[in-house]
Formats: C-alpha cells, structure tokens, sequence
C-alpha cells in the first residue's frame, strides 16, 4: 500500500473513531419519532462541525457528525474515462444494494461518489471497532477492484485486439 | 470462443438436422436474427419437403452505399460462384428480405465431406453476401489493380444504416471504420479495446499483420465522405491491407474479419461488462461478510446440541 494511502487511511480511522460517539436521541418536534439529526438537520445544536480529509484533489472524505448520527462521503479518484465509468458502475452496483450493507446511504451526497450514514441504532447493534474497520476495508476494496477491473479491461482488449490481427497473417 | 465464425450456428444446426431425416417431411418455419443486423428465415414445407427457403433480410443501407436490386454489388456472382446448382435465387424475394435462396437438398454432394462444406457455406450466407463488395476490392488488391470505374472512396455496409468505407489503391487498400455505439459504457470500454490494437500490433510477433490506427477525428482517408458518416463515438480505426494479406486462402478470413469487425469489438465489449458484473457481485458478497463480522454474538448464537446447560431427566431415573 502507498504511504499517502496509508496515512489517509489512518487519519480517517482517527477521525472516525472520535466522532463515533452516538447516544439515542428521539426527534423534537414529533413524538415517537427518531430521526438521524445529520439527515434533517432540524436544530443547529444537535450538528457538529463537518470534518474534510483530502488525500488529493480528487480524493476526499467528508464526515459529517451529529448527536445521533453520523455521515461519512467518499469521492473516488477517476483518473480518465474507463475509470470514471468503472467507479460509477461499480459504486451504482453498491448503492443498490444498500439494504443488504444496513450502513449504506441509496444516494451519495451531492459532489461525491458514496456515502454512508452510521445511526446509534448501528453502533448498538455492532461493535465500534470493527464498524470502522469495515469503512476503511471498503475504502480500501474500492480502489483495489477498480484498478483489478481496470487492468482485466485492458488485458482483455489487447487478447481480443492480438486474435484479431493473427488472422491476417 | 474468442474469434466469431463465419457460419450461423443455428442455420448449420437447422440444415444439418434437415438433411439427417431427409425422409421424414416436417415444417419448419424459423425466424432469428444474428448480431442485431441481419434477419433469417427458413421455411419447409409438408408438400415438399425436399425444397427449403432460406431468407435473409440485411441491414438498411445508408445513402453512400452502391446497392443494386436490394444487395450489395457484386453479391449475385459471389452466391452463383459459392453455391453452383444446389442452390437457386427466387426473384423477387419474398416480402420484408432481401434475398431468397432455393436450396434443393435432393442436389447436395453425395459425399460426408463435401456435403458438410457446401452447408458450412450456405450457413456462412453472410459472409457470402455482405462481403461481396470487399471481397471483390481485395480481390483486385491480390492482383494489384483496382476496379475500373471506381475512385476514391467505396461505402460498404456492415450495420443498419451504417457503413465502413474502402480506400482502393492498386497496392493497398486502406479500410476505415467509424465505430459508433449506444451506451456511454460500451463507448468507453470500445475505446479503450481499440486503443489496444493500435498497441498490439506494435508487439513483435504482428509485425505482418495489417497496420493499424485509431484516431477519435476522422483520418485524411474519408475527407470526401459525406459528413452524417463521421460522427463516430467511439472514434475511427483504420487498417492497411497489403497484398500479402488477402493471398490465396486468406482472403476469405480477411473479408470475414473486416466485414464483422464491429461485431467482433461488440461482442468482446458485452462479454466484458459480463465479466465485471459477475466479479462485482462477488465482491458485493465479500463486503457483506466483512460488515458481517462487525456484529456482536453472530458465532456464539450457533451452540452445538451437546452443550445444553440443562439435563432432561427421565422418571425411570428419579
């Protein structure tokens, strides 16, 4: 693993695991209502100050926290065309999947790629630790099946492109 | 498979199965249709079942292309030197084809052997008919001539409504095609694919092979082409056949090839999304273990049967 990748990785590990500190907190103006705050944003004392961790420019990670939720949005680097097509189909597949990962958001948030939504609920349910170790192992998936999918285009083309020219000779 | 083959696999099933049981009359009325451009339809009959209609219905042809009486040019003579006397054009074909074949499978080759090759060559009726035209260029190419009557460019139509253009010239012919696609995925992967032939044939063992260029603007070649012919998505990819490519028993491979190539990058495209998306949902699973794993008592709740904390007494033991 690059170094920059490993340090980005573990700043977003530090942060995650500071602002993971969720408690139960039933929504203000509707009884027997609990809604995640970062999501509504009903009342400006129930947000904290958004976090931004840049990798570079087109890499970055916004975590947004409140008393009982927490939001965390990822911008994939896209270096040309192909990946820019392989990380929208790629996270798109994902997104619509997102019952079955409980902590995924349906739609990103806008100017990102990915975004997951954390609510105390989650974090009663399953361990803190091993929660953050699931973002940051996605994180990681995420870049590694993109560049795996790249490459398996490109060797794939060149097979194609090799068949087709033997013919003529 | 990574090369498609010339013949329809599906009309060589047909015919072969007709000529096994020539004697048992059954009617067959089939409709299909191969690489989204070309229609087939068979047609036997209970009255004589010795007789079979073959119908193929080709893609429409744009304005730039030379058609006479619903085909290629050319194509009449290259089925007549194909088939010989097995095989008969109905004229006029019937409603909504462009071209009937009358096969008589009372007139095939008596022989295994030569029997199997004229129905590989009737199953390849594609070939024989949308390649007419190149196959006629390339053929003045192996002499080194050019036909006379025609310069510049030559239009040939492999997709509906959309044509690759020739360049002849009496010691080669340059072959250019705009690749167009519908998706905005099938654009960017066909791209990427095309940028690898360029590079393929870079490596040293296809220094023989035809040279081969890819640009995303049209190449000097089609300057005279009329201008709703080069508006291409996926760019322009242009080969340089030589003499030697189109010697003897080559040449019916290179016009297989050059007239199916857009079919060819399509069908490598498809089987690469397919690819990705079998690889994505097996990733998908992966994660699902991963986040699995972050769940409290998901091990513990599985106890074995012998590990009960209570004991069922029997009265027999009291």
């Amino acid at each position: 693993m690059a170094t920059s990748l490993r340090l980005y990785l573990t700043c977003i590990r530090n942060t995650l695991e500071a602002a993971l500190c969720l408690q139960n907190f039933p929504c203000q103006e509707v009884e027997r209502h609990n809604k995640p705050e970062v999501e509504m944003k009903t009342s400006q004392e129930l947000l904290l100050n958004s976090i931004l961790i840049c990798r570079n420019e087109a890499e970055k990670c916004l975590i947004e926290t409140s008393i009982n939720s927490l939001r965390i949005s990822l911008k994939v680097k896209q270096a040309d065309e192909l990946e820019n097509i392989l990380t929208k189909k790629f996270l798109r597949f994902l997104s619509m999947r997102a019952e079955a990962f409980q902590v995924l958001r349906r739609k990103p948030v806008q100017g990102y790629d990915i975004s997951f939504l954390i609510t105390n609920f989650h974090c009663e349910e399953m361990q803190k630790r091993k929660l953050i170790d699931f973002i940051v192992q996605f994180m990681e998936d995420i870049e590694k099946e993109i560049s795996e999918l790249k490459m398996s285009v490109n060797t794939r083309g060149r097979l194609v492109a090799t068949e087709f020219l033997k013919q003529f000779i | 498979m990574i090369l498609l083959q010339s013949h329809s696999r599906f009309l060589l099933q047909t015919l072969l199965n007709r000529v096994q049981n020539l004697e048992k009359a059954v009617e067959l009325d089939y409709h299909w249709v191969e690489f989204d451009d070309v229609r087939y339809h068979i047609l036997v009959s209970m009255k004589n079942p010795n007789a079979l209609l073959l119908s193929v219905s080709l893609p429409i042809p744009p304005p730039e292309a030379v058609f006479m009486g619903g085909l290629p040019f050319g194509a009449i003579e290259a089925i007549k030197a194909a088939y010989g006397v097995a095989v008969q054009i109905l004229d006029p074909p019937r409603d909504g084809f462009n071209l009937t074949l009358k096969l008589n499978l009372g007139k095939l080759p008596p022989d295994e052997e030569h029997r199997y090759a004229l129905l590989v060559k009737i199953a390849s009726v594609r070939e024989v008919v949308l390649g007419a035209p190149l196959r006629v260029v390339l053929k003045h190419l192996s002499s080194r001539t050019v036909i006379p009557g025609i310069d510049g460019l030559l239009a040939i139509v492999h997709r509906s409504k959309e044509s690759f253009f020739l360049d002849p010239q009496p010691d080669k012919v340059t072959v250019v095609f705009p690749m167009r696609f519908k998706d905005s995925v099938d654009i960017a992967f066909a791209t990427s694919f095309l940028q690898e032939f360029v590079e393929a044939r870079r490596t040293a063992g296809l220094n023989n092979a035809p040279s081969c260029l890819w640009s995303p603007t049209p190449p000097l070649e089609l300057k005279e082409a009329p201008a709703e012919a080069l508006s291409a998505n996926a760019g322009f990819v242009s080969f340089v056949i030589l003499p030697r490519h189109v010697e003897g028993k080559k040449l019916d491979r290179t016009v297989w090839n050059l007239s199916t190539f857009h079919a060819y990058v399509s069908y490598h495209v498809k089987c690469s999304e397919g690819f990705m998306h079998t690889r994505m949902r097996r990733r998908v699973e992966s994660m699902i273990q991963a986040l699995d794993r972050a769940k409290p008592g998901v091990e513990g709740r599985k106890k074995s049967p012998n590990s009960r904390s209570f004991k069922r007494l029997s009265l027999k033991e009291v």
